[in-house]
């Protein structure tokens, strides 16, 4: 993953860097156990990881995706039920419904990249079953009230909360607010790991005991199988990994915070920062800015050495993939506005202040060209 | 907390002197492992890397098919083959009761509904009686290369071709295994390995590998995989997330250079349990034939007095095991099939009678000796 970008909108290799030594030492003992899957080290994680978001419980699962397909499936979600998620997420958070059986709806969202819950509330139908608001970016959602508007109701929320590791609404963590939540361990997350994986909390014994089964082959002891499962568990080298990382998240997170911080004060009025609730503490896995010369922006800041990215030039709704869905253009009129306009800036703990520096400065000579 | 429930052969117990699990003993030169994995954290590579693209290349040399498509485990290999087939709900497919858990869990995921069909005494399914099962929902059979066997492969790919019906073969247990000289996982339209930790070349996680010749499913799966993504932005399909790590590639990578020894040990071990084994009254040996290279991920036989035979070889320290007990038309999972006991004579008894001796490449001739002496002690003790 070379880059001639000066900035480059990631850098794996940096990021594993300081923690290389003890990785090292982790997978060669791993190595020497014997012991690769659902060993000790992914329980340990599962007790670390469950204590750092509040929940009862934590489960180590394959992936992200995965994470959200299993709380759906043990909740009894298939054929006929409807669950409700935002169109401008990662296509994972659609698939995962399409792979229960189930039909994913699409719900406008709002200034802060989050569900709307006005429009939610014109959604819900007797075939719903469960709302998945995506904390996109690391920035939580209107959480309480999505809750709201489902009080009364036997539906369920469950949190994406794959890019949202450590952020907080109202002081409480996300993954702590629906009957369960995901989040993902994958490489590029901020509680990234050597390859794919998942973790699903959860208060809800029921759903714990559950995805425990399904996770592996439903199984109840060596020789029985209760229901027909799946085989999704988190590898024990990636679980050692995750929790080497998790000591220095909240770290991390501060740095990111504080290049959020001088980005949000720097390029305020240039272009649109990202907005968030008073009641949400974000952790900025995206740095999403927007502009209406979006295009030109950003073949401006790539010939100054900035590597930047577009999550998503495509929404949901309008992906090929869709098309059995019956949406179309200007269904999702503010998400479709954002797709057109936001751009991603580089934003990692490993960020120099002079990355940080230059990033800012292109944004500042490109808008001082135009008016010149 | 739950207990974690594995597949039997992962219960390592170290009380015992004969056991089932190796994996302390296999990786011993791990440095060469670490050095390469050091090297993807360096470059961050990690996902759908540069160690999968050479292993992917390599495995379908090494198996002697066109394509090889890494995925999340074995278990992955064959949902993804299944559901590249797009069954409705309703779609049959044809398959042995005399496997592990997964095949069927696999079949489910898919959307299928599992028809089982009762086995030979080789283990495998009886070929000759998937002909009555077929019907117009039929999408799919799905063979199990049992233990390492490959299963009548000319008769089923006539029927296959009769019938237009696809072989998905469940190769998990059969890498490098061979019938009439072609290599499992080349007979079907897909075939499904496993790199779990106690297979024949294993990996330190999950992860499995799908060969296929055709170009088709080559694609279509690499789709499915990947979220269905043709590209960072669009995507074509609605997928899954299946991919095989790349430092589990690494792992399998270095293995690959070992895996003739691997399998050569394997088959040396268990003619010489065959040989001292086929005398003993009260042991059926499974005839073996000269047609077929079996790879023998699992060696088993059939035993009168199975559980006593067990209890008393784990008393003595050697790791028996039974590989399984109860087949799947019996489990409480398949309930709402509404199969029976009786339905499947020969599964049955199998799973009745059958018992795993280890016969991994660290298995020694003594510890070999050990097994067929204890062995002709229980049955020379009276206890027929």
């Amino acid at each position: 993953m070379t880059t001639d970008f000066r900035v480059p909108f990631v850098n794996l290799a940096a990021a594993f860097q300081n923690d290389a030594l003890a990785i090292s030492k982790c997978i060669e003992e791993i190595g020497n156990s014997g012991q690769y899957i659902l060993g000790a080290n992914v329980s340990r994680f599962e007790k670390e990881f469950a204590g750092y978001i509040g929940t009862k419980y934590a489960i180590g699962v394959a992936n992200g995706s995965d994470a959200l397909f299993l709380i759906m499936k043990a909740l009894g979600i298939g054929p006929g039920d409807e669950v409700i998620t935002q169109p401008n997420s990662f296509i994972a958070s659609a698939w995962t419904i399409v792979a229960t059986g189930a039909t994913p709806v699409f719900c406008e969202v709002d200034q802060t990249l989050g569900m709307d819950p006005d429009h939610l509330s014109q959604l819900i139908t007797s075939k719903t079953k469960a709302v998945m608001p995506v904390h996109l970016t690391g920035n939580p959602v209107r959480i309480d009230k999505i809750q709201a508007v489902l009080s009364g109701t036997d539906i369920n929320i469950i949190e994406d909360a794959a890019q949202a590791v450590g952020a907080k609404f109202n002081g409480q963590r996300v993954g702590s607010f629906g009957i369960a939540a995901m989040f993902s361990l994958h490489p590029l997350k901020n509680l990234g790991v050597l390859g794919d994986g998942g973790v699903i909390t959860t208060d809800n014994e029921d759903l714990y005991t559950k995805v425990m089964k399904l996770r592996n082959h439903g199984l109840i002891d060596r020789d029985h199988c209760e229901i027909w499962g799946y085989n999704s568990r988190l590898d024990e080298i990636q679980a050692a990994v995750a929790s080497i990382r998790l000591n220095n998240l909240e770290a991390n997170t501060a740095k990111v915070r504080s290049i959020a911080a001088q980005y949000s004060s720097e390029l305020n009025g240039l272009v649109a920062i990202p907005q968030s609730y008073k009641e949400s503490e974000p952790v900025f896995h995206n740095f999403i800015v927007h502009c209406e010369d979006r295009d030109d922006l950003q073949a401006h800041l790539h010939s100054h050495g900035i590597e930047t990215k577009i999550h998503y030039p495509v929404p949901i709704h309008l992906q090929d993939c869709a098309k059995p869905l019956g949406y179309g253009v200007g269904s999702f009129p503010i998400c479709e506005k954002q797709s057109k306009y936001s751009l991603s800036l580089p934003i990692y703990p490993e960020m120099t202040q002079i990355q940080i520096s230059q990033v800012i400065e292109s944004i500042k000579s490109y808008y001082l060209d135009r008016m010149l | 907390m739950s207990k974690n429930f594995l597949p039997s052969q992962y219960e390592s117990d170290n009380t015992f002197d004969v056991q089932h699990n190796y994996l302390t003993q296999q990786f011993s030169d791990k440095d060469l492992i670490l050095e390469k994995i050091r090297e993807v954290v360096a470059n961050g590579d990690f996902t759908l890397g540069r160690e999968v693209d050479k292993l992917e290349e390599a495995f379908a040399n090494l198996v002697g098919a066109k394509y090889a498509i890494g995925v999340g485990s074995g278990t992955d290999a064959i949902f993804l083959s299944l559901r590249a087939l797009d069954l409705k709900p309703g779609d049959e497919v044809i398959t042995t009761s005399f496997t592990f858990y997964a095949t069927i869990g696999a079949i489910v995921t898919a959307g299928g509904t599992p028809v089982f069909c009762d086995i030979e005494d080789d283990f495998n399914i009886s070929v000759s009686k998937i002909r009555n099962l077929i019907t117009k929902k039929t999408k799919a059979i799905v063979p199990v290369h049992w233990s390492g066997r490959p299963c009548e492969m000319d008769e089923m790919l006539m029927i296959s071709k009769e019938f237009d019906i696809p072989i998905i073969e469940d190769a998990c247990h059969s890498i490098l295994a061979e019938y009439h000289g072609q290599r499992t996982g080349t007979f079907g339209l897909t075939g499904c390995f496993s790199f779990h930790p106690l297979k024949n070349l294993n990996v330190w996680g999950d992860g499995g590998i799908i060969t296929t010749n055709s170009d088709e499913m080559n694609l279509k799966i690499r789709l499915l995989r990947n979220h269905g993504l043709i590209d960072r932005d669009h995507c074509q399909v609605f997928g899954y997330n299946s991919r095989l790590d790349t430092i589990q590639a690494v792992v399998a990578n270095h293995l690959l250079s070992k895996i003739d020894h691997i399998t050569s040990s394997r088959i040396a071990n268990a003619q010489y349990l065959d040989e001292g084994l086929k005398e003993i009254r009260g042991v059926r040996v499974p005839t073996r034939s000269a047609n077929i290279k079996e790879v023998f991920h699992i060696y088993s036989f059939m035993a009168e007095n199975r559980d006593s035979l067990a209890n008393f070889l784990r008393e003595n320290g050697i790791d028996a095991k039974v590989h399984y007990p109860i087949p799947m038309h019996l489990q409480p999972a398949a309930g709402y099939l509404n199969y029976k006991n009786g339905d499947f004579p020969e599964t049955e008894k199998a799973a009745n009678g059958t018992l795993s001796l280890p016969v991994h490449e660290f298995v020694e001739i003594k510890d070999l000796d050990f097994m067929i002496s204890k062995i002709k002690e229980f049955y020379s003790d009276n206890r027929l």
